[in-house]
């Protein structure tokens, strides 16, 4: 096949509009996700990126606009029922259940009726992803590293058989060896047919991993495209630094 | 001070193991609450000697065995829990706040068993008090026993629950982090309702145990409150174990107290325990 | 003070004090001597709970105290009755104080805890007395202690005792609520960390009406024992005191001086009613019911509630009248280092948010503090201004260091902050939050200037109009620059702000700006940590920049934003084999 199918519109969001307490957080915010894709969303701290993935995931609710999962309209829905409908969260600061073992947390993973039947065999393929997991299988999640308590953040999202990914700033916080781990299993976990949608503050490494990409600040998007060409742009050295003196 | 019989002591302790059984009994569907929904509540203690009353009234009145008075007591007592935690859900009560409120619900359950039942001591007399098994030189009374027996089979079936079962994981996530909780697919509204079911639950078994062993009055409900906290606290908050663990090392250490000095100094060991896990204990409890 | 309110006590206390020459049945004078008791123990606690938030389960312990040492004193060592009183107060307060000196120690005995704790004391003081020549176990007879014949009759004499008292912790209640020491009190209730970044000596206040408390409360039980002439340890060191006190003060309204008088007038008559009517079970139930009520529908009690109701009706009151501050005394000579931060390591369990960290700071600059998500600038900020105290290092402000000294004196010392998100105390108003940062700021300005400064910061910063507002009614945008009214109130000479412009729009942020300089210009040294680079590079003449706990980067900011390293440490570094 020379020409690509149409692709198909897995996530979308569309106008929104979140406030978070009184003060707004995005403004009439747009943008989409595709069966596929790896989507990065980059932007200097304070721009609202956990806001933006916490509503997809429904934990935050939205004042105005609306959000559609492979067409449904998911505005009014429940973080449950965005989790029975395939998507699952990485969040920022991992927030494991500190007092759980490792395999106590992927249990929660996959505590969706769904997800339950494929445990073991889910376990399995999350143990070969991360195989010191299966080392640590008992240990209290939270005594772990950070790097280390990332990777059960994964296997748990993993767990619950999720179509699209939501994950949010994964390598804040950790050493530059473990967030070269991180993004080859975030690489891993693409491959094998999952969608992402990636909020970072690292843009290189994110605009690295991804085939398109927003910037966020200050609640809005400031500019998308292809990866490759943001980076170049000073449009994101100014998002980030302020006024570029020079190119890069 | 004079040190007691060999036998005078043995018999001691083991009325002190049997009643941190009750403490262990009483404290765990406190813990649970406290630990796992954040709520204290009081009126556990009211609760348990309206089960206390219950259990007299249905064996005395009705003539039902009181173990079979469990039977009716535990349904009905796991509605009252939900309806409380339904309260407390819908006024969003803080924790604090959950500590006067249930103050409030104590004073009106001990109204209404004073009401009932008035002042005067009530005992229930059932064949079982006679009963009483002999191991060497020990006598073992069967409802002290009993009690025992109850206490550690439902901390260990709780324990055991919490631990194994999927609804036992998603609870104790639930209590963690209830928001993330619910990204997994975790009904947190029903499972606490289901918890504090379950804890008021446990407080009518508690009072039906208490039924056969003591003499009821309405003024006897707070005597427990600050042993029992001791309890709760010292073994740990959401622990189920903890206040059996706890329950039985305060009883024996009474008992020891009692023996070897006067029955008086007891209740000193509680509440210096308690004191003691308060400043020493580092982080949270 | 309120007028109105010394009105009322010169004339309401001696028209009391003529009850008893009505020569009213003794019913009817144990009632009043009932409720004055209760009027009494109630205001005591509410000194230290009510107005700071810490709940004492233990009023029962104090006033216990003070049962047993008239019981001892009067009863066995035949003593007269009023001299027991004043020994009574001292016993019990030494108690308190010497509790309280270690239990406020610790940060994490708040809330249910310190509830909890004060609860074990109660039967700890009961069990020991119980087991000791005190009591005993019999109890101890008061019935031959002769009553001071002040009154017609023994229950008249002991209604005037109680009322003297009564009107006494009043009063006292009554002055702590308008001094200073009321308002620390109420900001620790709100949130004790901030009042003592703003300079509340939290530890002093909190055990100086801890101390009052307990006393007033053993001299009621001076009184108490011997009206009811024969006491016991289980009559006293129960949950039935404690209990009593918290319900009638949360019922009356636990933040203001009179309404636990309130509510102990009410629970009391309630009482009394029902058990004359035979009715003692119903009405308990009756006040099971109305606490719950209270709790869940009117928590500011039913004073609270009565006075927001006239408040509103009320014609506002006249603001202060602004006053520029005097110029920040200028201690030294501009470009001289004002801070200067040596070696500070923070760590956390798992994480050193600060490894070894110097930097400085010099008088009349502004200064950019700037660092990607989690490189430690708010551990920094939390450092300078006493919040946490560093594993390591010296924080040197105008020559002295701060780090031995308790967290209240970097305030006292000049020191100010704003917080990321807005932490106003929430119960005061606009107005009430600016003052408190001026009466316990580095000027530690009275009362009635501190409202006149504090009225012309909130012009600055345009909020003049919301001044009787609480920070509830307040958007983001306000809340914003109330935290920065509140900081400047205090006439600080460094002035930390954390991340003020997150949240606005670009013509707010625009306004904070030239805020900002003016703040400068007008002598305070600025710090400012943020993200927004344009708004950086357009006022701070300095940038440092910290990753990972640690300065990778200071100087001129536009060199600084151009640094490789720094560029790293944004933007990230690209993958190993990118292209």
């Amino acid at each position: 096949m020379k020409q690509a199918a149409e692709p198909s519109r897995l996530l979308s969001v569309e106008s929104i509009n979140v406030s978070y307490g009184d003060a707004p957080a995005l403004w009439d915010l747009s943008l989409h996700v595709n069966e596929g894709e790896l989507v990065s969303v980059v932007g200097p701290n304070g721009a609202g990126k956990t806001t933006l993935i916490n509503t997809i995931m429904r934990l935050l609710p939205v004042r105005s606009g609306r959000i559609t999962l492979r067409g449904e309209d998911v505005t009014r829905m429940s973080a449950t029922q965005m989790c029975n409908r395939d998507v699952s969260i990485v969040p920022e600061g991992r927030l494991l259940f500190g007092q759980m073992t490792v395999e106590e947390n992927l249990d929660i993973g996959c505590y969706r009726s769904l997800a339950r039947p494929r445990r073991s065999e889910t376990m399995e393929r999350v143990y070969a992803l991360f195989p010191i997991l299966k080392e640590r299988r008992w240990q209290l999640a939270g005594t772990l590293s950070g790097g280390q308590q990332q990777m059960v953040a994964f296997g748990r999202a993993l767990m619950a058989h999720p179509r699209l990914l939501l994950i949010d700033e994964p390598s804040l916080g950790l050493a530059p060896s473990i967030v070269e781990l991180v993004f080859e299993a975030i690489g891993q976990i693409h491959r094998s047919g999952v969608s992402i949608l990636l909020i970072e503050q690292n843009a290189a490494r994110a605009m690295d991993a991804a085939s398109r990409a927003y910037v966020l600040e200050g609640g809005r998007i400031v500019t998308e495209g292809d990866p490759q060409q943001l980076m170049k742009q000073p449009a994101i050295r100014a998002a980030y630094l302020g006024e570029a003196e020079h190119p890069v | 001070m004079q040190m007691p019989s060999l036998e005078l002591l043995g018999q001691s302790l083991l009325s002190g193991l049997f009643i941190g059984g009750l403490y262990g009994l009483l404290g765990l569907g406190l813990s649970l609450s406290w630990g796992m929904l954040r709520q204290i509540n009081l009126a556990h203690f009211a609760l348990a000697f309206l089960g206390a009353y219950l259990t007299y009234q249905l064996s005395e009145h009705f003539k039902l065995d009181p173990f079979l008075t469990m039977l009716i007591i535990v349904p009905g007592f796991f509605l009252i829990g939900m309806a409380m935690h339904w309260m407390f859900a819908k006024f969003k009560v803080t924790p604090f706040n959950s500590l006067l409120v249930t103050f409030g619900l104590a004073v009106i359950i001990e109204s209404l068993i004073q009401w009932i039942w008035s002042a005067d001591y009530r005992k229930l007399e059932s064949p079982y008090n006679d009963i009483k098994f002999q191991v060497g030189k020990l006598f073992l009374p069967l409802p002290e026993l009993m009690t025992l027996l109850i206490a550690i089979a439902l901390s260990i079936a709780t324990w055991a629950l919490l631990r194994y079962t999927h609804l036992g994981k998603a609870m104790r996530a639930m209590s963690e982090n209830p928001k993330m909780a619910s990204a997994f697919g975790i009904n947190e509204p029903m499972l606490a309702l289901l918890l504090s079911g379950a804890a008021s639950a446990f407080a009518g078994v508690a009072g039906a145990c208490l039924a056969l062993s003591f003499t009821l009055a309405p003024s006897q409900i707070y005597a427990w409150v600050g042993v029992v906290f001791s309890a709760v606290m010292i073994g740990g908050l959401g622990n189920p174990l903890g206040p059996l663990v706890a329950g039985i090392v305060i009883g024996l250490s009474e008992a020891a107290t009692m023996a070897v000095t006067a029955p008086a100094w007891a209740p000193l060991v509680s509440f210096s325990l308690l004191i003691a896990v308060l400043l020493l204990r580092p982080g949270k409890v | 003070m309120d007028r109105r309110v010394i009105a009322a006590f010169v004339v309401l206390v001696p028209l009391l004090a003529a009850v008893p020459l009505l020569k009213l049945p003794a019913f009817y004078e144990t009632f009043l001597y009932l409720v004055l008791h209760w009027i009494v123990l109630a205001t005591s606690w509410n000194i230290l709970s009510g107005y700071s938030g810490y709940f004492s389960f233990g009023h029962g312990a104090f006033f216990g105290v003070g049962i047993y040492t008239t019981a001892v004193l009067s009863g066995k060592l035949d003593w007269p009755f009023l001299s027991t009183l004043p020994v009574a107060a001292l016993v019990a307060a030494v108690f308190g104080v010497g509790l309280g000196a270690i239990v406020f120690r610790l940060p994490r005995l708040r809330g249910e805890l310190f509830g909890l704790l004060t609860l074990a004391i109660t039967f700890v003081i009961g069990t020991i007395i119980l087991n000791t020549p005190i009591d005993g176990g019999p109890g101890v007879y008061l019935s031959a202690v002769p009553v001071p014949a002040i009154g017609p009759t023994p229950s008249g004499s002991f209604y005037l005792i109680i009322l003297a008292l009564a009107a006494l912790v009043l009063w006292v209640a009554y002055w702590i609520y308008t001094a200073r020491l009321g308002s620390g009190l109420f900001a620790i209730h709100d949130d004790e960390d901030v009042a003592e970044v703003q300079g509340v000596p939290t530890y002093r206040y909190k055990l100086i009406a801890f101390g009052i408390s307990c006393a007033f409360a053993g001299m009621a039980g001076g009184i108490h024992s011997v009206f009811v002439s024969y006491v016991t340890v289980g009559e006293v060191f129960n949950i039935v005191v404690p209990l009593n006190v918290v319900l009638m003060s949360v019922l009356g309204g636990s933040r203001h001086w009179f309404g636990p008088a309130v509510g102990a007038t009410v629970i009391t008559a309630l009482l009394y009613a029902f058990t004359a009517g035979d009715f003692a079970v119903a009405g308990r139930a009756a006040i099971g019911f109305i606490l719950i009520a209270v709790i869940l529908f009117m928590p500011q009690g039913i004073l609270g509630q009565l006075l927001r109701y006239w408040r509103k009706r009320a014609a506002p009151k006249p603001l202060p009248q602004p006053l520029p501050p005097a110029p920040i005394p200028r201690t030294g000579q501009s470009g001289e280092l004002i801070l200067s931060v040596e070696g500070v390591t923070k760590q956390f369990t798992g994480v050193r948010a600060l490894s070894d960290v110097t930097l400085q700071v010099h008088r009349g600059e502004i200064l950019g503090l700037v660092g990607p998500n989690g490189s430690g600038k708010s551990t920094m900020v939390n450092v300078i201004t006493g919040l946490y105290k560093p594993e390591a290092g010296r924080v040197v402000f105008n020559g002295t260091d701060l780090v031995p000294l308790p967290s209240f004196q970097a305030a006292h010392a000049g020191i100010a902050r704003t917080y990321q998100i807005p932490r106003p105390f929430a119960s005061l108003t606009v107005l009430e939050n600016a003052t408190l940062a001026g009466m316990f700021g580095g000027r530690q300005l009275s009362r009635s200037q501190a409202e006149r400064q504090a009225m012309h910061w909130l012009e600055f910063v345009g909020l003049a109009e919301r001044a009787g507002a609480l920070p509830t009614e307040l958007n983001l945008h306000q809340r914003k620059f109330l935290e920065l009214a509140r900081a400047l109130a205090s006439a600080p000479q460094l002035v930390l702000l954390d991340e003020v412009l997150a949240g606005l729009t670009p013509s707010e942020i625009n306004s904070a700006i030239t805020l900002v300089r003016e703040i400068r210009n007008r002598g305070s040294t600025v710090v400012f940590i943020e993200h927004n680079m344009r708004a950086v590079l357009e006022l701070c003449e300095r940038l440092i920049v910290l990753n990972y706990g640690q300065i990778i980067a200071s100087g001129d900011p536009r060199k600084v934003i151009a640094d490789p390293e720094v560029i790293s440490a944004y933007l990230g570094t690209p993958h190993e084999t990118g292209r």
